[in-house]
């Protein structure tokens, strides 16, 4: 039996955060997905994440352009993104993110 | 329009050159960076200057020249040479320099008041002297960035202390990265949204990457059209 889907009132507000990676060296997804979660679980601790409802998308990772969506609520964009600024390196390779768009849906993001 | 004015080059403890800063503070979407370099000589200074000016015409983004003085005797060199360069700061930290810093009129911004101490480094009757003096206080990025841990929740700690007093004595906040190397700059948003979480309306940590550095623009504009004789008194 599945759960009956939330009325839109109830739902969380979503808010989806597009960004690029600039970087010395292309780099992986993983890499991305390790240092995003170890970085927010230092920076707001395990009780901050949690309030944030934070979930990078692996779907959205364009391994060309280097760019990905992060998914939060709407309350917690801030925190998310003074988070992912704090990601100084990936693996080896020394990285800044550049924060393209924030948006309330895919679309809004990426333009498709 | 935003800027970061506090950057380090090669030229003082910087690992990076003025081009390869230039070159990704436009690629992250800062119309404008303050290099904020050690003070040696007036030679030195005069080549930075013909090297900044170069590099601004090749990346086509503004660059301002500053000098960060880090002890009493350098601030004092440096105000005296107040009309050569663009933005004087102030490295804060120690109690008596941060005094000095929002004391002295000349002086743009304090940067890092709360750097190595186990207080904030600013208190009301300091915040008040900076209000009045139109010094702005610096949220330094890589102060956070850096340190881990504990020494990260003080820094926090630190800066949010800060950040109250001067909201309330209305002392201008300016965020900048700090950075001492092209990779350690930050995109804008990322500065704005690290102030909103130290106590700022987002309206207000706008302004700390916007409208305070232009304030100091206009005031660097005002101090190189030849009428300005010192703060708050120029010919008419």
């Amino acid at each position: 039996m599945r759960l009956r889907v939330l009325p839109p009132t109830l739902r969380e507000k979503r808010r989806y955060i597009f960004f690029k990676v600039i970087a010395e060296a292309p780099v992986e997804y993983s890499d991305l997905e390790a240092a995003v979660w170890n970085t927010m679980l230092d920076f707001l601790g395990e009780y901050g994440v949690s309030k944030t409802s934070v979930w990078l998308m692996k779907e959205r990772w364009d391994i060309k352009e280097q760019t990905c969506i992060i998914k939060c609520n709407h309350l917690s964009v801030p925190a998310v993104i003074a988070s992912l600024g704090l990601i100084t390196r990936l693996g080896d390779t020394r990285v800044a993110i550049k924060i393209l768009k924030v948006s309330g849906t895919i679309r809004g993001c990426t333009g498709r | 329009m935003y800027f970061d004015f506090h950057v380090h080059s090669a030229f003082s403890e910087g690992e990076s050159s003025l081009r390869e800063i230039a070159a990704q503070a436009k690629i992250l979407g800062y119309h404008g960076i303050c290099f904020a370099e050690y003070f040696k000589d007036k030679e030195t200074m005069e080549k930075l200057k013909q090297e900044l000016e170069q590099v601004e015409k090749e990346v086509k983004i503004k660059m301002f020249l500053g000098f960060e003085a880090r002890n009493a005797n350098e601030l004092k060199r440096l105000v005296k040479l107040r009309r050569k360069y663009d933005v004087l700061l102030v490295r804060g930290g120690d109690l008596s320099i941060n005094r000095l810093g929002v004391e002295t009129p000349e002086v743009d911004i304090l940067t890092h008041p709360e750097l190595g101490r186990k207080d904030p480094g600013l208190n009301h009757v300091l915040v008040k002297e900076a209000a009045k003096n139109n010094v702005a206080i610096e949220i330094n990025f890589r102060s956070i960035m850096l340190s881990t841990k504990s020494t990260r929740a003080l820094v926090i700690k630190h800066m949010m202390e800060n950040v109250k007093l001067c909201k309330k004595y209305k002392a201008p906040i300016i965020t900048c990265s700090g950075a001492i190397s092209h990779w350690q700059l930050r995109d804008p948003k990322v500065l704005i949204s690290t102030a909103v979480m130290l106590g700022l309306e987002l309206k207000q940590a706008k302004e700390t990457v916007s409208s305070v550095p232009q304030k100091i623009i206009e005031q660097i504009k005002e101090r190189s059209s030849g009428k300005w004789i010192m703060p708050g008194v120029k010919e008419l």
